[in-house]
C-alpha cells in the first residue's frame, strides 16, 4: 500500500460511507462516530482557513524581497494590513466580538467588500448597452424574459402597469419552474454519480499533483 | 460612422457617470412608489406566522460584507416578525464573516429595546461555524457534541435557551439568509432532507431561479429574493427600512439599463438593415 | 443631519469611493483598497479559523477527549502542502474533507434533487383552473425537454425523432437564464444602492 496516494484514498471512502451510512442506518455506533467526524471536519475546516494567509506571505514576502516590481509597496500594505487584523483579532481575547476589531472590520473591510461586488452594476450596465443584442432566436430567447423580468423587478412599472407584475411571477413559476427543475434533476445526477466515483477512488483530482 | 453606430457609441465614462446619477436622484428625492409583493416572501412570512409563540428557530446568517447591502435589510426585517412573534432564536453564522454582521444587525433590530428580549433566553448567536454543511450537520445533529461556547465565549452550560435543545428535533424551523449557493443548497439537504425540517431561504436575487425546484416542491417554504424580498418583508412586517428606501432607486437605475438595451439593439439592427440595403 | 464627524465613516467613504473607482479607469486608489481587502480578508480569515480551532478542537482537548489530538496533527499536515519533499502529507487531511463533503451532501442530494423534483413533477396535470393547468403543462415540458438536453449518451436524443426534444429544451433553458439575468441586474443594483445610502446619509448626512 503506497501511503502517499493508497492511504487518502481509503481515507476517503471510510469517513464518506460513514456519512451516508449516518443517513440511512439507525446505528449508535455509527452516530457517534459520524458526530465525532463532523467536530473533526469543523475543525479541519477552521484550520485550512490559514492556507490563503500562507500563500499570500510566501507570494508577498517573496515580492517585497525582491523589489523588482514598482508595485512591493502595495504587497507590503497588504501584510500590514493582515497582520493588523491577526493582532487586534487575537491580542483582545475576544477575536471577532471585541470592539476593537469591528472598527477595523466596518472601517477597512466592510466597504471595500460590499462596493467590489456591487459595482459589478456598472460592469453590467455598459455591458447591456454595448453587448446585449437579439441577435438571433437563442439571444431573443433569453433577451425577452430577461426584459420582462426587469419590468417586474422596476417598482415603477408595476405601478404603471401592475400586469408586468404578474409576468414576471408567471415567468419564475412556469418557466424558471419548469426549467431549473430538469437542470436540477440533472445537476443532482452528475453530483452523486461524481461523489460515488470519489467515494470509490475513482476520481483522484483532490490528491493533487503526483 | 453612421448614425446608427453613434447611437452605442458613448464613453464609458458617460454610461457609468449617467448609472451613478440614476441612483443618486432618487436617493435624495424618494418617489415612494407602491410595492406588489411577491408570494415568495408571502410564503416565508405565512410560515413564521404559523409558528407557535416559543417555538425555536435556527437562523443562519450566511453573506458578508458583499451581501449586506441587500440581505442586512431582509435579515433584519425576518428578525424583526420573529422577536414580535416571541420565537426563540438560536443565531448562527456559516459564512466567515458573518459574525460581524451580528452586531450590524441587532443594532438595527434592538430586541432588548424593542421586544423586551433578553440575549440567552429569547435569543443566543454561536457565532461563525467553519465547514459549511458539516457545521448545519453538527448543529442540528447533537448541538452540545459541537458548540462549547456562544459568540462571545460564554459555555453553553450557562445559556438556558439551550438547555432544551439538543437538535434537530427541538427546533421548529430553519431559517438561513446567504450568498452562497452551497450554503443554500446545504440547508435543504442537511436540515429538510436529514431531518424533515420546515426551512424558509434568503438570498441574492441572481440565485433565486436556482433555487426555485427547492421551493416548488415544498423543501423551501418560503424564499426571500434579494432586495425585492428584503422589500417584501419590510412591508409585511410594517417596518420600512433600507430595502424599500432601494425601491425608487432600482426603478431609476433599472429603467436606465432597459433604455441602454433598447438603444443598443435599435443601433444594432439599423446598423444590420442599413448595411443590407447598401449591398 | 451634518457631515459625520466619525474616522470610521470617513475611511469606510473613502475605501467605498476608491473600490468604485476602478468601473471608470484602473488607478492607485483602487490598487489601494484591493490590497487592503486581500489582507484584511486573509488576517480575518486567520483570526476566524484560530477562533474556532479553540472553541471546537481545543475545548474538547481541555474536557480530556484526548482523540482530539489526532485533528490537530491532521490540521497541521495540511501546511505540508508548500513542502517540497513532504507535500503529500496534506493529503491526509484533504481526504478526510473531501470524503466528509461528499459523503454528507451525496446522501441528501439523491432525495432533495432526484426524489423529490420527479415526485412533484409526476403529478396529475389538470389544476384547480385552466390557467393552472396551462402552468402545469409547461412546467412538465420544461422539465422533460431541459432534461432530454443534458443526455449526450444517447445520440438519438439529439436527431430524428427525438430531436424536437433537447431543441425545446434549449429554449426553455435559454428563457430561463433570461429570468436569471434580469434578477442579477437587480441584485447589483440593490447591493450598489446600499454604498449610495452609506454615502448619502451616514458619511454626508444628506438624506435621512
Amino acid at each position: 500500500m503506497d501511503a502517499r496516494r493508497d492511504i487518502p484514498l481509503v481515507i476517503t471512502f471510510l469517513v464518506g460511507v460513514i456519512a451516508v451510512m449516518d443517513y440511512y442506518t439507525t446505528f449508535s455506533a455509527v452516530k457517534e462516530t459520524f458526530t465525532v467526524i463532523k467536530n473533526w471536519g469543523v475543525v479541519l475546516n477552521a484550520f485550512a482557513l490559514g492556507l490563503g494567509a500562507v500563500n499570500l506571505f510566501r507570494v508577498h514576502g517573496r515580492r517585497i524581497s525582491e523589489r523588482k516590481r514598482s508595485d512591493w509597496p502595495f504587497s507590503a500594505w497588504l501584510l500590514l494590513m493582515l497582520v493588523i487584523f491577526v493582532l487586534v483579532g487575537l491580542g483582545t481575547g475576544q477575536f471577532d466580538a471585541s470592539d476593537q476589531y469591528q472598527w477595523i472590520y466596518n472601517a477597512l473591510y466592510l466597504p471595500i467588500g460590499a462596493t467590489m461586488y456591487a459595482s459589478l452594476c456598472f460592469y453590467m450596465s455598459y455591458g447591456a448597452y454595448k453587448i446585449l443584442r437579439a441577435r438571433n432566436l437563442d439571444s431573443f430567447l433569453l433577451f425577452v424574459t430577461a426584459i420582462f423580468v426587469v419590468l417586474g423587478n422596476t417598482p415603477l412599472f408595476p405601478a404603471l402597469f401592475p400586469p408586468f407584475f404578474h409576468i414576471r411571477e408567471w415567468i419564475f413559476k412556469a418557466v424558471v419552474g419548469g426549467a431549473y427543475r430538469g437542470i436540477r434533476i440533472g445537476v443532482g445526477i452528475g453530483a452523486v454519480v461524481l461523489g460515488i466515483r470519489t467515494l470509490i477512488g475513482m476520481e483522484t483530482g483532490y490528491l493533487g499533483r503526483r | 460612422m453612421s448614425a446608427w453606430e453613434k447611437l452605442t457609441a458613448l464613453p464609458r465614462e458617460i454610461v457609468l457617470g449617467l448609472v451613478l446619477i440614476a441612483m443618486i436622484l432618487p436617493t435624495l428625492k424618494p418617489l415612494g412608489l407602491p410595492l406588489m409583493v411577491g408570494t415568495m416572501a408571502k410564503d416565508w412570512y405565512d410560515t413564521v406566522d404559523a409558528l407557535p409563540s416559543g417555538s425555536v428557530v435556527l437562523f443562519d446568517i450566511g453573506f458578508g460584507s458583499g451581501g449586506y447591502p441587500s440581505l442586512g435589510p431582509a435579515t433584519i426585517a425576518a428578525l424583526h416578525q420573529m422577536f414580535e412573534k416571541d420565537l426563540k432564536i438560536i443565531l448562527m453564522a456559516t459564512a466567515l464573516e458573518g459574525s460581524m454582521m451580528y452586531p450590524l444587525i441587532m443594532n438595527k433590530v434592538k430586541p432588548e429595546e424593542n421586544y423586551g428580549a433578553v440575549y440567552g433566553e429569547d435569543y443566543v448567536f454561536l457565532g461563525y461555524i467553519a465547514g459549511g454543511q458539516t457545521a448545519m450537520a453538527g448543529v442540528l445533529g447533537d448541538l452540545h457534541a459541537i458548540v462549547s461556547t456562544e459568540y462571545t465565549g460564554k459555555p453553553i452550560d450557562q445559556i438556558p435557551l439551550l438547555k432544551g435543545v439538543e437538535g434537530a428535533e427541538d427546533i421548529s424551523l430553519v431559517a438561513y439568509i446567504t450568498t452562497s449557493g452551497d450554503t443554500s443548497e446545504g440547508w435543504v439537504y442537511q436540515a429538510y432532507s436529514a431531518y424533515g425540517k420546515d426551512v424558509v431561504g434568503g438570498m441574492l436575487s441572481m440565485m433565486t431561479t436556482s433555487m426555485k425546484p427547492y421551493y416548488d416542491s415544498g423543501q423551501l417554504k418560503g424564499l426571500l429574493d434579494g432586495v425585492k424580498g428584503a422589500a417584501d418583508m419590510e412591508f409585511l412586517t410594517r417596518h420600512p427600512g433600507d430595502a424599500i428606501k432601494s425601491s425608487d432607486v432600482l426603478s431609476f437605475s433599472q429603467t436606465l439599463v432597459l433604455i441602454f438595451i433598447i438603444v443598443g439593439n435599435i443601433s444594432y439592427w439599423g446598423v444590420k438593415t442599413s448595411e443590407k440595403e447598401g449591398r | 443631519m451634518p457631515v459625520s464627524s466619525d474616522p470610521l465613516i470617513w475611511i469606510a467613504a473613502f475605501y467605498t469611493i476608491a473600490a468604485t473607482s476602478y468601473a471608470f479607469r484602473d488607478n492607485i486608489l483602487f490598487k489601494f483598497s484591493e490590497n487592503t481587502y486581500i489582507g484584511a480578508a486573509a488576517g480575518h480569515a486567520i483570526v476566524m479559523g484560530i477562533k474556532n480551532i479553540r472553541d471546537y478542537g481545543w475545548a474538547h482537548i481541555m474536557k480530556g477527549e484526548m482523540i482530539y489530538w489526532v485533528v490537530f496533527v491532521l490540521g497541521v499536515m495540511l501546511y505540508f502542502r508548500f513542502h517540497r519533499q513532504y507535500y503529500w502529507l496534506y493529503r491526509y487531511p484533504i481526504a478526510f474533507l473531501v470524503g466528509n463533503g461528499v459523503g454528507i451532501s451525496i446522501r441528501a442530494a439523491i432525495h432533495s434533487d432526484f426524489i423529490k423534483q420527479i415526485i412533484e413533477t409526476a403529478k396529475p396535470l389538470t389544476g384547480a383552473t385552466a390557467f393552472d393547468t396551462f402552468n402545469n403543462i409547461i412546467i412538465f415540458i420544461g422539465v422533460i425537454t431541459a432534461l432530454s438536453h443534458f443526455i449526450f449518451t444517447y445520440e438519438g436524443m439529439h436527431k430524428g425523432t427525438l430531436g424536437w426534444m433537447p431543441k425545446v429544451g434549449r429554449w426553455m433553458i435559454l428563457l430561463a437564464l433570461g429570468a436569471s439575468f434580469g434578477n442579477t441586474i437587480m441584485t447589483r443594483f440593490g447591493q450598489y444602492q446600499g454604498r449610495i445610502l452609506f454615502l448619502l446619509r451616514d458619511w454626508l448626512g444628506i438624506v435621512a
